[in-house]
């Protein structure tokens, strides 16, 4: 039987470093956090509590003080910064521990500069939801927690956000991570914060449905305009059949609805009302609706109607594909 | 010899004490900024998204005298109408308020930053609903 000999001198020094090094990296390295289940209506009544539980497990391998960071993807409409409260238990605290908005801009941990909410943003993504109006939000504990080395805590969280009126369908996503690590290790490559994406939630309420979810042929944005902002017409061809699908050149009929309930009708192919092609049989047209239908100071509008036309003007696209405008209101949150 | 050298040492004693005066440092005066001038919009944002590609800002001109400014071939802006201007602080201007002549003043985010080496003004303001934030940024047109 060979005899294990010990490195001795400068190979001892070797071999103590690398064993410090691996000791070292099993302390950096915080702990396990992960989301089990989120108990989410899949439908509220518009101006109601839409109430979420989040039951979540956190293990740890390393003694650690760090706060709980809990952060929501939701639509920008909700104003939910303002609109959302956020508690959790858990096995080794008593009673519902008080959470607080992580306020805009704040840099996120080894997040290279990013805020909190950019990180989410670049790192998580945005849930599949359709239209580029969400954003991430936020919170974490009032108060920093000692995990210890081994611990294995179960935690539940409890989120209130009260939403507008608006009809409403988003892909919701959740995160879980601590103020330490946050969405990145520093210089390991593994990450300890967890995600969860339970699907879509319906807002049952009022004036056309803003939906997230669902591809569809057009949806202006932003989805809250007045006539004096610029608004973005797309049009995804590529949603269902219709007979601009082959088509190269693509332009905007439209008709404005005024305050007063006169109407103005641009109904032409020019540049003026032509999209701009964006690959892959989608375009957009970028518009100011005061100077698109040439309205006086004293006129405001309502609402818009509109279809998209080839070249010719003969083949017209309506809602879903039909004969029927699209429709939009102009109005803010 | 005694006297002599009592006499050099109260001159050097006078040239000592009377070769220091008091230094009254002053500031570095804030140059003025001096936006006189015709600008037109270079880059424009709607909630962080770029609109410069898509929407023609390319008419778009403001012209600022000393105290006075004029608009053409209006886009979404601060103000609709021509009128006067100011900085909220001249030295260290962080506001430009717009005083058309037919409506009250509008006050916006002044910044002032030169990149490429070409001096830009950025405006910030929301002509529409409140949540749908504008950054234009101006550069002098020749």
């Amino acid at each position: 039987m060979k005899k294990l000999r010990l490195p001795t001198g400068r190979k001892a020094w070797t071999w103590l470093w690398k064993v410090a090094v691996t000791v070292i990296i099993g302390v950096v390295i915080g702990c396990s956090l992960t989301i089990n289940s989120v108990t989410q209506p899949a439908s509220v009544s518009g101006g109601a509590i839409l109430p979420i539980t989040l039951n979540a497990n956190i293990t740890a391998n390393a003694t650690q003080s760090s706060a709980l960071v809990i952060a929501v993807l939701v639509p920008t409409l909700w104003n939910a910064s303002a609109n959302t409260t956020m508690t959790f238990t858990s096995g080794v605290t008593t009673g519902p521990q008080p959470m607080t908005l992580i306020p805009v801009g704040t840099p996120s941990p080894n997040g290279g500069g990013l805020s909190w909410q950019t990180d989410l943003l670049n790192t998580i993504g945005h849930a599949g939801n359709l239209i580029p109006e969400y954003e991430w939000i936020a919170f974490q504990s009032n108060a920093q927690y000692t995990v210890n080395n081994g611990a294995n805590i179960d935690v539940v969280v409890s989120i209130q956000i009260k939403v507008p009126t608006n009809n409403v369908y988003f892909n919701m996503a959740y995160v879980i991570a601590e103020s330490t690590d946050g969405l990145h290790s520093g210089s390991s490559a593994t990450s300890y914060y967890g995600t969860f994406f339970p699907g879509p939630v319906r807002v049952n309420g009022t004036g056309t449905l803003l939906d997230f979810v669902n591809p569809q042929l057009s949806v202006i944005i932003p989805g809250y305009s007045t006539d004096n902002d610029i608004i973005t017409i797309p049009f995804n061809s590529t949603v269902a059949a219709n007979g601009l699908s082959q088509s190269t050149q693509v332009y905007l009929c439209a008709t404005g609805y005024t305050t007063t309930g006169d109407s103005i009708k641009v109904c032409e192919q020019t540049s003026k009302t032509q999209l701009q092609a964006l690959g892959a049989g989608n375009w957009q047209l970028d518009m100011w609706p005061r100077g698109f239908f040439g309205l006086s100071p004293s006129q405001s509008l309502d609402s818009i109607e509109y279809f998209f036309t080839d070249v010719t003007g003969a083949t017209k696209v309506g809602y879903g594909a039909g004969s029927s405008p699209f429709s939009f209101t102009f109005g803010c949150q | 010899m005694r006297r002599l050298i009592k006499i050099n040492c109260a001159l050097l004693l006078g040239f000592i004490l009377f070769s220091c005066k008091v230094e009254h440092a002053t500031p570095p005066n804030e140059p003025v900024k001096n936006i006189a001038g015709t600008w037109g919009i270079t880059d424009a944002t709607r909630n962080g998204t770029d609109l410069t590609s898509g929407f023609d800002f390319s008419q778009f001109r403001i012209v600022f005298t000393d105290s006075t400014y004029t608009i053409d071939s209006l886009v979404p802006f601060i103000v609709t109408h021509n009128g006067k201007w100011a900085f909220n602080d001249p030295q260290y201007p962080f506001s430009l308020i717009f005083t058309p002549t037919d409506s009250p003043s509008v006050s916006t985010p002044f910044l002032f930053p030169v990149a490429n080496g070409v001096r830009n003004i950025v405006l910030t303001f929301s002509p529409g609903c409140p949540s749908n934030t504008y950054q234009y940024t101006l550069q002098k047109v020749n």
